[in-house]
């Protein structure tokens, strides 16, 4: 299977410090990756590095076989972003700001289309013509997940995309995120939710202070919340 | 549509959502409007009065009554300087070095009238011109709504997103140019009006254009440093700041300190040390009112060779009013040295000031706007030189009619009685000696030779900030 994403001794700096050190991962098309990881862990500077925002001290990333080093615009063509806040424009609706980011993404999508993203996350039909400003946090994180899908990219890189979102919206994410590996997309997200992790991933890894410190694989009957929680516990806990 | 296009017209989208931004761009609209149409009027009733009293002004000298011609010389005569039609942008000098000049025999006056002194309480300031609001107060209203137009995106991590489209930051950050320039360029509309107006009244179309261009390219400027400063800032507050304070500098303290540099390297020397040194210089060429005086002895003796008689009696013509008129070009030459000489040194002062535009755009756009709107010093000075030359020449008409029209033994005895009084005046007819004035603009070709240099300052200001502006835009990080 052709590995979307690919991060092979990885190191990063931050304004001189170590925040990730040589980590290595593969994440295989179409499957669920999911980086646990406390706070300050590195977990969302992994995000920024295969978008080509960092870069690496040591090691390389590659999307779909190529270093984003070398070609930052194709890897970020082939990415679709959900950053922690979800950063969307207050003064549009959630209409003007999915087409205003998918005119930019050169991304076409009917109105019946985008109706249909927002219907998956469950965002209020009174709500989207509204400026985004009067929106909830939840508000916001689904119109930015509904741009994620519209995307229609191969690969989603979500980070803490169930932040801010009540615990009916949370599975519907869930099922949302496999129905989307399952129709062929890469999903790498990052989270401290184990218990939506366990749910959701293919393979899961433990980031502690910048380091992998623990892996599992569905395949292996690796993945179960209680086994994943406990060395969430012991290892990857700040 | 391309990805810049696309971040051009949300721009648009925030700012006329923006009560901030609307609000600003009201304000200003109605100042510019205000102000090109208090000027535009101001200096079309000043053209035609002006016109007018220099009309009057000439009349009044030609209806004077049969007298001694000497009297008419001191009776004097006044000469306006017209102002251009597009001083209706740019009044330049005008409002300092006053309007208008008194010209009469032995003595070269100043201009009179500045509006700047004329005015009640000015305190200091100047009025409020579509010049000065151009120069000074639309680069307040950029930097207010554009100074967020990139670090806006990077402070709500909407940056973040936009790179993470695909959206490469030279076409996010070009996007954020256009719309900023765009609203420059709108705001330029007052001034497109007032020009074309101006090329109607008789300036020069390419002139008129050429001016515009100007301050589009002094707002470009202004563009671009915006647009630089708020991609490489990190927070709004930064970028405001930075941004207010190279507006303080460059047109509030770069400016005066210009000033105050050109007036200590080429100081002024004071008026009434030049006055005292010029009336010393003055006496040592004689009274001309007295033909007696010593200093005229080898005049005399020379004119007296020349018409081969032994008195001045004798003489076919009036000695009187040939001692006034040698006596009025030694004077002449001796003032138009003085006058050379302050115009030289003020002209230094003025060239050292304006290469002050290497430091502030402002100092750079106000020089190459006098210079088309031909309202600066040098036009003023070549006000001075024509009026003097206008001077002398009807001066020394008179002193003509007081030699070839006027007995030398009448002259003389000219306060005897009230019969030698009469006999004494000469004929209206010759107050003709007197030339019409009419104050011309300079020419196309003379304006643009006096912008090109501060042109090309606004030019290496532009290229700078703009290809900065392209260097940080290509590596701009969330």
């Amino acid at each position: 299977m052709n590995n979307a994403l690919e991060a092979n001794s990885l190191s990063i700096n931050r304004s001189g410090k170590p925040v990730l050190n040589d980590i290595s991962f593969t994440v295989p098309a179409g499957e669920i990756y999911a980086l646990l990881g406390g706070n300050g862990a590195g977990k969302s500077t992994t995000l920024l590095t295969f978008l080509g925002f960092l870069e690496a001290a040591s090691g390389s990333v590659s999307v779909q076989g190529e270093q984003v080093n070398k070609n930052v615009k194709k890897a970020r063509e082939a990415i679709a972003y959900l950053p922690e806040a979800a950063t969307l424009y207050g003064h549009m609706s959630a209409y003007e700001n999915l087409r205003y980011f998918l005119d930019l993404a050169n991304a076409k999508a009917s109105d019946s289309e985008l109706n249909e993203a927002l219907d998956s996350v469950a965002l209020q039909t009174a709500a989207r013509s509204q400026h985004m400003v009067t929106y909830s946090k939840g508000m916001r994180q689904k119109t930015a997940i509904a741009l994620a899908i519209l995307r229609d990219s191969p690969i989603l890189l979500l980070d803490e995309p169930t932040s801010g979102l009540d615990p009916l919206a949370i599975d519907e994410f869930n099922r949302l995120a496999r129905k989307l590996a399952d129709q062929g997309r890469t999903i790498l997200m990052v989270t401290h939710d184990v218990y939506g992790a366990c749910q959701v991933a293919d393979r899961i890894g433990l980031l502690r202070r910048g380091k992998l410190v623990g892996a599992f694989d569905r395949t292996e009957g690796e993945i179960d919340t209680e086994t994943v929680h406990r060395a969430f516990a012991e290892r990857a806990s700040t | 549509m391309k990805q810049w296009q696309t971040i051009f017209i949300d721009e648009w989208r925030l700012w006329r959502r923006s009560y901030l931004a609307v609000s600003a761009l009201v304000l200003f609209t109605l100042l510019l409007l205000a102000t090109s149409i208090f000027t535009g009027l101001r200096m079309t009733e000043e053209q035609h009065a002006r016109e007018h009293q220099q009309q009057e002004a000439e009349e009044t000298f030609l209806s004077q009554p049969d007298r001694h011609p000497h009297r008419m010389v001191h009776y004097g005569h006044y000469a306006f300087r017209t102002p251009p039609p597009l001083a209706m942008v740019d009044p330049g000098v005008d409002a300092v070095t006053g309007q208008s000049i008194f010209l009469e025999g032995h003595r070269q006056n100043s201009a009179m009238f500045a509006d700047e002194r004329a005015a009640a309480n000015t305190g200091g300031f100047g009025s409020l011109t579509p010049a000065k609001v151009y120069q000074l107060l639309i680069p307040l209203l950029l930097i207010a709504i554009g100074h967020g137009v990139v670090v806006r995106e990077r402070e709500s991590h909407t940056l973040t997103q936009l790179l993470s489209q695909g959206v490469s930051g030279t076409q996010i950050v070009a996007g954020k140019w256009v719309a900023l320039a765009s609203v420059a360029l709108i705001s330029l509309l007052p001034l497109v009006i007032a020009s074309l107006s101006a090329s109607t009244a008789g300036d020069s179309l390419s002139i008129s254009l050429a001016l515009v261009a100007t301050y589009a390219l002094y707002l470009l400027v202004w563009v671009s440093l915006i647009v630089l400063i708020s991609t490489t800032t990190q927070t709004r507050g930064v970028a405001l700041g930075l941004l207010v304070l190279f507006w303080i500098t460059t047109a509030m303290i770069t400016p005066r300190i210009g000033v105050a540099s050109a007036n200590a390297t080429h100081p002024a020397p004071g008026k009434i040390e030049t006055e005292l040194r010029m009336y010393a210089d003055k006496r040592e060429l004689g009274d001309g009112h007295n033909a007696s005086d010593p200093a005229f002895e080898a005049f005399r003796t020379n004119v007296l060779a020349q018409y081969n008689v032994d008195t001045i009696e004798e003489l076919p013509v009036n000695f009187r009013g040939m001692v006034a008129q040698k006596n009025e070009a030694d004077l002449t030459e001796l003032m138009n040295q003085y006058a050379e000489e302050k115009m030289m040194q003020e002209l230094h002062q003025s060239n050292h000031l304006r290469s002050f535009g290497w430091l502030s755009p402002t100092l750079a756009t106000a020089s190459a706007s006098q210079s088309l709107a031909s309202t600066g010093l040098q036009t003023h000075h070549r006000f001075l030189r024509e009026t003097e030359t206008l001077r002398l020449n009807f001066v020394q008409g008179l002193n003509q009619v007081h030699i070839d029209k006027l007995s030398y033994s009448d002259d003389i005895n000219r306060n005897n009685d009230e019969e030698s009084s009469r006999r004494v005046r000469v004929s209206s007819e010759n107050w003709k000696v007197l030339e019409d004035f009419e104050f011309a603009p300079d020419q196309a070709a003379e304006r643009w030779q006096a912008a090109r240099y501060p042109l090309l300052m606004l030019l290496i200001w532009f290229v700078a900030f703009t290809v900065s502006g392209m260097y940080c835009a290509a590596r701009i990080k969330p």
